[in-house]
């Protein structure tokens, strides 16, 4: 089985960990992505919505579940083919909740390529735009070496 | 606007199918989520081939939506289901509504 590890600055991540954490906590009973699909029969919509709010959870878990004592102790966090699907779920998942708490004053434009002297924001959206940018890098590492990992599975 | 077709209904409901209206499954735009995670997740889930995955990650991204699949409705909520879980932003038509 195909693994990617990965060592991290434990300084540069460490005060992003509470970000992460805090961003997971506020989607615990709410999902990521607006849910658009209003003309679902009701009893459907309650299942389809639990249903999503479990695999969020779930996903969220298993990328929270990366950062644990072995991570602060040596830096490193790795990927293979049975987590590497829900980091990216998860990571789009915060993502989304940390542009919708504290990013909507940034342009599209800037969200999308993230092209943004971070100094320039203030706090709490500097340290989120930081946690933005550290989870789409996780997502794109993930995807350049495990793509096809992903699609097998 | 390419769709992704799929495969003929079945002999049994044909009738059926006939009279009901096509569901399309729509993906609108986002700024969030990576081209390149877009573009698995649409291989993933719709089962695309890679150049069919990018013209539908740039139909969504330069127009702001684009229809990646039409059909049943059964059909249809599945792969918005499934959409949705990549948290992907997703709506569902039908010719009726349209």
């Amino acid at each position: 089985m195909k693994r990617v590890e990965i060592r991290l600055s434990l300084e540069a991540v460490t005060p992003l960990l509470a970000v992460m954490r805090e961003a997971a906590a506020s989607l615990s009973d709410g999902l990521a992505a607006a849910n658009t699909l209003g003309d679902i029969e009701p009893d459907l919509r309650e299942t389809w919505l639990d249903e999503l709010l479990e695999s969020q959870n779930d996903a969220i878990a298993v990328l929270l579940g990366l950062f644990d004592d072995e991570f602060e102790e040596s830096g490193v966090i790795g990927f293979d083919a049975g987590n590497a699907e829900p980091v990216l779920r998860a990571s789009a998942a915060l993502r989304l909740r940390l542009r919708e708490r504290f990013l909507t004053a940034l342009s599209e434009e800037v969200l999308e390529s993230g092209d943004l002297e971070v100094d320039s924001l203030e706090e709490p959206a500097r340290r989120a735009f930081m946690c933005y940018l550290f989870l789409a890098t996780l997502q794109e590492l993930i995807i350049q070496h495990l793509d096809a990992s992903i699609l097998e599975g | 606007m390419a769709e992704h077709e799929q495969g003929s209904p079945e002999p049994a409901s044909s009738t059926a199918t006939a009279l009901e209206p096509r569901w399309h499954v729509v993906v609108l735009n986002d700024p969030v989520n990576l081209m390149s995670y877009v573009v698995l997740v649409f291989k993933k889930v719709l089962g695309f081939a890679e150049a069919q995955a990018r013209r539908h990650m740039l139909e969504v991204h330069e127009q702001g939506r684009s229809v990646v699949w039409s059909g049943t409705r059964e059909r249809a909520e599945h792969y918005a289901f499934a959409l949705q879980q990549w948290h992907l932003t997703v709506i569902l038509e039908s010719d009726e509504a349209r």
